[in-house]
């Protein structure tokens, strides 16, 4: 009898119809953006290639891209060192709280991940809203009417302001990885730490913090994911106003794709958009394995 | 565990006092924002501009939901949503059950290229296939139809959605499938009948997690559907920008309206969902 686990037959019912979907809408799409990211097509009638000229454009004329660019560092860098601080922090506290109360917290954290960003948006920008928005009410009634602005429209804080949407909506994700990654720290290593004197500090910092890097890596490399393709919350707060300030890449791109119907050139950003994508991940998830040996 | 009686008893239960206050005091700056939805949702639009913060309505409108429900064309955008959602979910899930087992289980050529193919799926972000996609969608006449926009919710929920099946085979013992092979049990059967009850943890995650994901989208479906009569059920939100802009309350009803079956949903399978998510992400 042949072995039934290598049946071709078997295998090909079994992955050739998922591959088949993403064949077609990923691996062609992206086919198709590379093809037209030469050309100067504009939608609609005729159209030439051009060579690399869309791409020249982009890498050395082309400042709202490399702002949008710059944004998505920033926002990598604002949730690696604000909300995972924050996040590891609470995970630890809630580790060492009975098991239902930690649960409804978790749970309670999650909620905004859940959320259609659509309402996630349209929330804060209600939140940030200059006439009707709690947060300027919340001022005028402490007394602090001079920091009362329009926080989404301020060249000052509408970057922070947008980020903080983000980062608000991500910290159930973060507190959830870094609980599980706690959970998995046997008891006798943080107790050992502790008979050598260590303080609680110390014991987070020299045992537990090292034994959980393969966590902690972990959601460094998500982080990185996903504040790559953050979109959705830009496009439906600011659109990457004021003065291009709060450019994303997906933004940048939907408008000169959709807007503006650079069809050439917003193809271009494509291509660029999955390559920075998977270099990035690919770079920062060797980083992360280098430190582990 | 309770700890052996110490002379600082007194600072330690201090101390927990703090970092419960700490944990509580997030949780609402989590919740905050909702429950000032939720409070304006009642209010006349007009009093929204007055000094008052969180005031809980003397007078609660609850005829702002019952507007939010005929303006906000709820009845047809959530059936658009129940369809689209419903039809993905189902596809998703069955596809990634499939590709998972393969992937866990079999051995065959191409199996690494495949693995990378889905992994690929996980970085690629969507936004950078709404272009292309528009282009090569309308080749088939699929902008702007149900299908056109079931594809790819199925497309881009595969790969996660196959990577947790793979973790959640490597777990089972293989003794099972052996036996019923050896019963002469047809492939097909023995993945209906011996597999799928065992992989039901995982399709619990699964099958909620899409559902989730579609029910939320927004973009694609800003992308590829022009016609009003098939767009979801967040657009219901943004008709208020439109038409009824100063409806404020109104449209804060529609947000809570929109929320409300996610939320649901999530509470509901929150344990299947934490204990399941937990045991792939220590895996990693």
């Amino acid at each position: 009898m042949a072995d039934p686990s290598r049946s071709r037959a078997t295998v090909a019912f079994l992955v050739l119809p998922g591959l088949a979907v993403l064949a077609f809408s990923l691996v062609v799409p992206l086919c198709v953006s590379v093809y037209f990211s030469f050309t100067d097509s504009e939608g609609f009638g005729e159209y030439k290639t051009v060579g690399f000229e869309n791409y020249v454009a982009i890498l050395t004329d082309d400042p709202v891209f490399w702002r949008s660019l710059r944004n998505v560092v920033v926002l990598i860098v604002a949730t690696i060192f604000v909300q995972n601080p924050i996040a590891f922090v609470l995970a630890a506290i809630l580790s060492r709280m009975s098991a239902r109360l930690s649960r409804i917290l978790r749970t309670i954290y999650f909620v905004p991940a859940v959320l259609s960003l659509v309402v996630v948006a349209k929330l804060w920008a209600d939140v940030f809203n200059p006439t009707f928005g709690i947060l300027n009410k919340t001022l005028h009634a402490i007394g602090l009417d001079g920091l009362a602005m329009s926080w989404l429209s301020d060249p000052r804080t509408a970057l922070p302001a947008v980020i903080w949407i983000i980062l608000w909506q991500g910290f159930g994700w973060a507190v959830f990885f870094y609980y599980a990654g706690l959970m998995t720290v046997p008891r006798d290593l943080e107790e050992a730490a502790r008979v050598d004197g260590a303080s609680t500090f110390q014991t987070y910092t020299r045992v537990i913090i090292p034994y959980m890097f393969p966590v902690i890596s972990t959601v460094i490399v998500i982080d990185v994911i996903s504040s790559m393709k953050q979109m959705e919350l830009i496009y439906l707060t600011t659109n990457g106003a004021p003065g291009q300030l709060t450019q994303f890449l997906g933004v940048y791109l939907y408008q000169k794709a959709f807007v503006a119907g650079e069809y050439g050139y917003g193809n271009a950003i494509s291509v660029l958009f999955v390559i920075i994508s998977v270099g990035l991940t690919l770079v920062v998830q060797r980083v992360m394995r280098g430190r582990l040996r | 565990m309770t700890p052996p009686p110490q002379p600082h008893a007194g600072l330690r239960r201090a101390g927990m006092g703090v970092l419960h206050l700490v944990l509580v005091v997030f949780a609402l700056s989590q919740l905050f924002p909702l429950l000032w939805v939720f409070l304006y949702s009642l209010q006349r639009s007009g009093d929204l501009f007055g000094n008052a913060m969180l005031s809980l309505p003397h007078d609660p409108q609850w005829v702002n939901y019952t507007r939010a429900w005929t303006d906000g064309e709820m009845v047809r955008y959530g059936l658009n949503s129940l369809i689209v959602v419903a039809a993905s979910t189902i596809a998703s899930t069955f596809l990634a059950f499939c590709m998972g087992y393969a992937i866990a289980r079999m051995r065959w050529r191409f199996k690494r290229l495949v693995v990378g193919a889905i992994t690929m799926g996980m970085v690629v972000p969507i936004h950078a296939t709404l272009l292309p996609n528009f282009i090569w969608y309308n080749l088939f006449g699929l902008v702007d139809t149900r299908i056109g926009l079931i594809i790819p919710y199925v497309a881009f929920t595969l790969s996660f959605n196959t990577l947790i099946y793979v973790g959640h085979f490597q777990n089972l013992p293989v003794a099972l499938e052996e036996a019923a092979l050896l019963d002469g049990a047809s492939w097909p059967r023995i993945l209906w009948t011996v597999i799928a009850p065992l992989a039901r943890p995982a399709t619990v995650i699964v099958a909620v997690m899409t559902t989730l994901t579609n029910w939320n989208e927004f973009i694609m479906a800003n992308t590829y559907l022009s016609s009003d009569e098939l767009r979801t059920l967040p657009f219901s939100i943004i008709r208020f920008e439109g038409q009824f802009s100063s409806e404020y309350a109104v449209q804060f009803a529609c947000m809570v309206i929109v929320a409300l079956p996610a939320v649901a949903l999530y509470l509901f399978f929150s344990k299947h969902i934490m204990a399941g998510a937990t045991a792939g992400a220590v895996k990693e």
